[in-house]
């Protein structure tokens, strides 16, 4: 019998071990996420904040625990759900093909068929005018530029949940601000849920609703920012 | 070397007075190598995106196998085809053997090696992010499959590419397979061994140039595509 929950937590996470081989990176016992918040997270490198992320993003599934979404346990294996929730990683990766094409590339798998108006609407959103870039080829942007692109076709679904893994390390200043605006914006206009892992405590503090620390796979402190 | 170059003159004189031998060599060999890429493409780019994204028990001797197909003999394919579609083989009363099918199945087994090897390298070789990326952005493993066969998509051309250039210059098959049936099985390359062995140099030249032709416009067709696959 499948366990269902009736709590208001969007994600709760119970006695979750994930293992790299023999190597333990992530062990969280209890965790609730509620919905239409900002979620950080921090800690040093290696403290398992992108393996909480990719779980968090049905990309891989724990060898222990259960991740509850919406209330129902959930894996990887279901794609409706993850088409609920999406991953921007440090270093996106762009199909090649045109950035309109990028970006529309969800919607299309998704079933729709109109898509400039959304494709113009995120692009615009992330501080890139259409006109000018959506028939740019993905070798045709800087690293700042390709990282926008990769935000707005993550913004374009309008996702359930926005995961972001240091999104802006790396970045220029006005990259790092139209990301960081986008990404607020994703709650304000269709209140998404956000969970960000970055090592830029400021924004995180100014931004999220709580902070969690994790340190070697476990989180260490959960606390509102 | 008189010889040489007089046939040299000839083979112009056949390729542009279209000498109907000449050309129905050069049509059957477009004919015959079209559809044995065609079905080289669609069995190994599925087995070759299989063979380069899956993970199963044994797919490194199976990778071993395949690669041990790319230097596979043309006259050992003929034989074992032949062994098949002959009238007492198991395939006999398909009544194949000396047709352009029967040809075309021989010179599959010599393209579709290529093909997978090519495909799955050319798989294993794309950005491990773009798995995560397809993931994250809410794709199924059949918009998975043909989204990573996109993005590969010119390597897989190359890999079409390579396949035609074995296929097309083979001899072993289309001899053994097709007979060498003046009009109706004999390609450019039967021809020219032929024409060679009957001291008939002008329609071996005219053939072989039309072969050189064939292999410089598919070197000009990969090189255009590895530059666009690294711009």
């Amino acid at each position: 019998m499948i366990a269902h929950r009736k709590n208001n937590g969007l994600y709760e996470l119970e006695g979750i071990i994930q293992q790299y081989g023999a190597r333990t990176v992530l062990q969280v016992d209890c965790l609730t996420i509620d919905p239409n918040r900002i979620v950080g997270l921090s800690g040093p490198n290696g403290s398992g904040k992108s393996t909480l992320l990719r779980i968090l993003a049905f990309l891989e599934d724990p060898v222990a625990g259960t991740v509850f979404f919406d209330g129902k346990p959930c894996s990887m294996r279901q794609d409706a759900v993850r088409k609920k929730v999406t991953l921007l990683s440090q270093e996106p990766y762009l199909l090649k093909r045109s950035v309109e094409a990028n970006v529309a590339y969800g919607l299309k798998v998704r079933g729709e068929a109109d898509t400039s108006k959304k494709v113009a609407e995120a692009l615009d959103m992330v501080g890139l005018p259409a006109y000018r870039f959506a028939k740019r080829s993905w070798h045709e942007l800087s690293g700042g530029e390709a990282q926008r692109v990769a935000l707005a076709t993550r913004l374009v679904l309008r996702p359930a949940v926005l995961l972001l893994d240091e999104p802006t390390s790396s970045l220029d200043a006005e990259s790092t601000q139209r990301i960081k605006e986008a990404s607020v914006a994703a709650r304000q206009e269709w209140k998404a849920t956000l969970v960000v892992a970055s090592h830029d405590m400021p924004w995180l503090e100014s931004v999220c609703d709580s902070i969690l620390g994790l340190d070697d796979g476990r989180l260490v402190h959960q606390a509102p920012a | 070397m008189d010889f040489i170059l007089d046939g040299l003159q000839q083979a112009f004189v056949l390729l542009i007075s279209g000498h109907e031998e000449t050309f129905s060599a050069i049509w059957v060999t477009v004919c015959v190598s079209s559809m044995s890429v065609a079905a080289s493409l669609a069995i190994g780019v599925p087995l070759g995106f299989l063979l380069g994204y899956a993970r199963f028990p044994g797919k490194r001797p199976v990778r071993t196998i395949v690669d041990t197909l790319l230097s596979f003999p043309t006259v050992l394919i003929g034989l074992l085809v032949y062994a098949f579609l002959t009238r007492r083989g198991p395939l006999g009363g398909l009544g194949l053997l000396f047709t352009l099918p029967g040809i075309a199945i021989g010179q599959t087994i010599l393209g579709s090696p290529v093909v997978i090897a090519m495909t799955a390298t050319a798989v294993e070789s794309l950005d491990r992010r773009l798995n995560t990326t397809l993931l994250t952005l809410g794709a199924g493993a059949r918009q998975i499959l043909l989204t990573t066969l996109w993005e590969a998509r010119f390597s897989v051309a190359l890999a079409a590419m390579a396949a035609y250039g074995r296929i097309v210059s083979e001899v072993g098959i289309s001899m053994m397979i097709g007979g060498n049936i003046k009009w109706h099985t004999r390609t450019i390359t039967t021809a020219i061994a032929l024409e060679t062995g009957k001291g008939e140099f002008a329609m071996g030249i005219a053939l072989g140039l039309v072969l050189m032709l064939i292999a410089l416009l598919v070197n000009l067709a990969m090189s255009g595509l590895r530059k666009k696959v690294e711009p």
